[in-house]
């Protein structure tokens, strides 16, 4: 072998070695000591993918983290109750004095010309988001559902003969049986810029983890006033890998996707707030 | 003087080539003769040359092999990315039957050995169409191997994964002299530099894309790289550079002069796509001139190119509503008969120059 092949080979080799300590040395430092949080999840909030034991050509398994906001209590209830939230969401708690904490600048007013040419070129910002698990905020969604529920199932009694009424009532209890038992639990709460500031407001590392997701500002006009809130985008890791070990808790590979599959799994948080399950067990 | 690449040798053979046709064509004229001693002297140092370049670089010595080269190019470029896919979706197939610490030793060793491999290849493949699969393939893998412990152990998507990547493309493409992972490099490049200058203004890493300008600086570099570094010893590198380069910016500058509400700036949307059609037009024409002054093809048909999809793009917008189709696509034949006239008198006063910089 010439020098010169071997020069490359050995920067070559470097190369990879060095990268995957990088990656490896990463993952190991996250996972070391005490994780900074750890929640127990259900299949409420950790979604089985799709194509899970189907024919896919892709045999790895990682649960979609299933993560919800509490919007205004003018939102419509039907946005609550859906299932499949954690494509977005506008939270109440992101107001114009959120953003401004977490580095947007939002000197303009917003309905200005030059306002809103500035807030719709706002980008997505990498930040620290606080997710609750089953405390006030779902709740709160809870009692929303419930009261919802029963104001729509007195419209049938109030509008007699009305049978839109009465699927609106069917629809409401449909709604609230899947609040109780079904849709996810895990909120996102907060959002900040220091993880240490945000742990010491919410201590109870047993239901509150601090992770990271984009936020983008956006202008929104209610009632002919235009307001400036914040988006929440999605999170930076949301979805978590399974390791083998735990595979046959998820149903058996070669076989149907079972909606009734019912697990509970331990999901913890390291020093790079980055998860990973560390135990599983079925129900 | 032995030629430092490939590319330098095959052009040489070429020389000699037309030189013998064009000898032979003058003694049939009668206008040269040369007596047989200076015939076989000149006849056995071209094979003595063409030899060597045989050996040494693997040359095409006629037309026929010329043909022949061209169709395994093409079979070696689709092989490989082929088997790049093959590798991915041979390993998603299977990776989650296995346990963690086998998918690491697997991921690594996959990268390890397909690199070893293709230096190995290298050494004793003259044709180089062989290295060039096995390049692609170590690529293939070291690019699953990141990306897979990224997945593996749920780590926060990075940008700077971008890094090593461009850097093990660009290490397989300057050792094997290989254009295809020059590109992969390249691109490696150009996605890391524009997420970097999207994240100076604070965005999140993954929406660079969202505005065209922090592809700017990127395009700059591509620009400037040949300028920089010389590369004579290898084939069609400062060409690809500056192709993609030139792709850079004009692409960019081609979407902000038709939504200029993705810009940076915060002006009014039609000041904006003004800005960058004229832009785009100077770009355009300046890259022309360059490439007409330098002798550089690549850099002349880019421009071009862009030039005319920035002209037809405003004919567009200007007339497609208010002009009946049949003058509308008659204006747009005019066009290209004043453009052909334009660049052949810019041939004409490109010949006339004096010998500017060959293509590096």
């Amino acid at each position: 072998m010439t020098g010169s092949r071997r020069r490359t080979l050995m920067a070559g080799v470097a190369l990879i070695l060095m990268t995957n300590a990088v990656a490896l040395g990463g993952a190991a430092y996250n996972r070391s000591g005490q994780p900074e949080a750890v929640l127990s999840l259900t299949q409420r909030e950790l979604q089985l993918p799709y194509a899970w034991g189907g024919k896919g050509e892709n045999s790895e398994l990682a649960l979609g983290l299933q993560w919800r906001t509490l919007g205004m209590e003018s939102d419509n209830l039907d946005n609550l109750s859906m299932p499949y939230l954690s494509i977005g969401g506008a939270p109440d708690w992101l107001d114009k004095t959120k953003l401004a904490a977490l580095g947007f600048d939002v000197s303009l007013p917003e309905d200005t010309d030059a306002g809103r040419r500035h807030y719709d070129k706002l980008l997505s910002r990498e930040v620290l988001l606080v997710l609750e698990m089953n405390g006030p905020a779902y709740r709160r969604a809870l009692e929303r559902t419930r009261e919802h529920s029963v104001r729509e199932q007195a419209l049938p009694g109030a509008h007699r003969g009305g049978k839109e009424f009465e699927q609106r009532a069917q629809r409401a209890s449909e709604q609230l049986k899947r609040e109780e038992q079904d849709n996810s639990r895990l909120f996102v709460i907060d959002a900040g810029v220091d993880a240490a500031a945000l742990r010491r407001q919410y201590p109870d590392n047993q239901h509150y983890a601090i992770v990271r997701g984009q936020i983008r500002p956006r202008l929104s006009t209610r009632q002919k006033q235009t307001r400036l809130s914040g988006y929440i985008s999605d999170l930076s890791n949301s979805h978590i890998n399974v390791p083998l070990d735990y595979h046959g808790i998820f149903g058996l590979a070669g076989s149907e996707r079972s909606d009734n599959v019912r697990y509970v799994v331990s999901v913890a948080f390291g020093k790079r707030l980055e998860p990973w399950i560390t135990a599983a067990t079925d129900k | 003087m032995n030629p430092l690449s490939r590319k330098a040798a095959q052009d040489r053979a070429d020389e000699i080539h037309v030189f013998q046709r064009e000898l032979q064509r003058l003694e049939q004229a009668q206008v040269l003769t040369l007596d047989a001693q200076q015939r076989r002297a000149v006849t056995d140092h071209h094979q003595a040359v063409l030899a060597g370049y045989a050996a040494s670089f693997d040359i095409d010595r006629d037309v026929r092999a010329k043909q022949l080269s061209l169709g395994m190019r093409v079979a070696s470029f689709l092989g490989a990315l082929a088997l790049a896919a093959s590798v991915f979706f041979l390993f998603y197939q299977f990776w989650g039957r296995l346990p963690t610490p086998a998918q690491v030793v697997i991921l690594l060793s996959a990268a390890l050995a397909t690199f070893a491999a293709t230096v190995w290849m290298q050494g004793r493949d003259e044709t180089g169409y062989f290295t060039k699969l096995a390049a692609m393939v170590a690529f293939a893998c070291f690019v699953l191997n990141i990306a897979m412990l990224g997945q593996i152990f749920n780590i926060t998507p990075s940008d700077k994964a971008l890094l090593p990547w461009a850097a093990f493309a660009l290490l397989l493409a300057y050792t094997c002299d290989l254009r295809l992972l020059l590109a992969a490099g390249i691109l490696c490049l150009i996605a890391y530099l524009s997420s970097r200058t999207g994240t100076w203004s604070g965005m999140y890493w993954l929406y660079f894309g969202e505005r065209p300008e922090n592809f700017f600086p990127a395009a700059v570099a591509m620009l400037v790289i040949p300028q920089i570094i010389r590369h004579e010893r290898y084939t069609g590198f400062g060409t690809i550079y500056r192709v993609f380069g030139l792709l850079t910016l004009f692409l960019p500058m081609l979407v902000l002069a038709n939504w200029g509400q993705v810009s940076y700036l915060n002006a009014d949307v039609d000041v904006i796509e003004g800005l960058y059609q004229v832009l785009g037009f100077a770009g355009s024409a300046a890259a022309i001139w360059v490439g007409a002054r330098r002798h550089w093809p690549d850099m002349v048909n880019t421009g071009v190119t862009f030039f005319v999809i920035f002209l037809y793009t405003k004919f567009f917008d200007w007339w497609w509503e208010i002009m009946p189709k049949y003058l509308f696509f008659l204006v747009l034949g005019l066009t290209a008969v004043l453009f052909l006239v334009v660049m052949r008198r810019l041939r004409a006063t490109g010949d006339t120059l004096p010998g500017g910089e060959t293509a590096a």
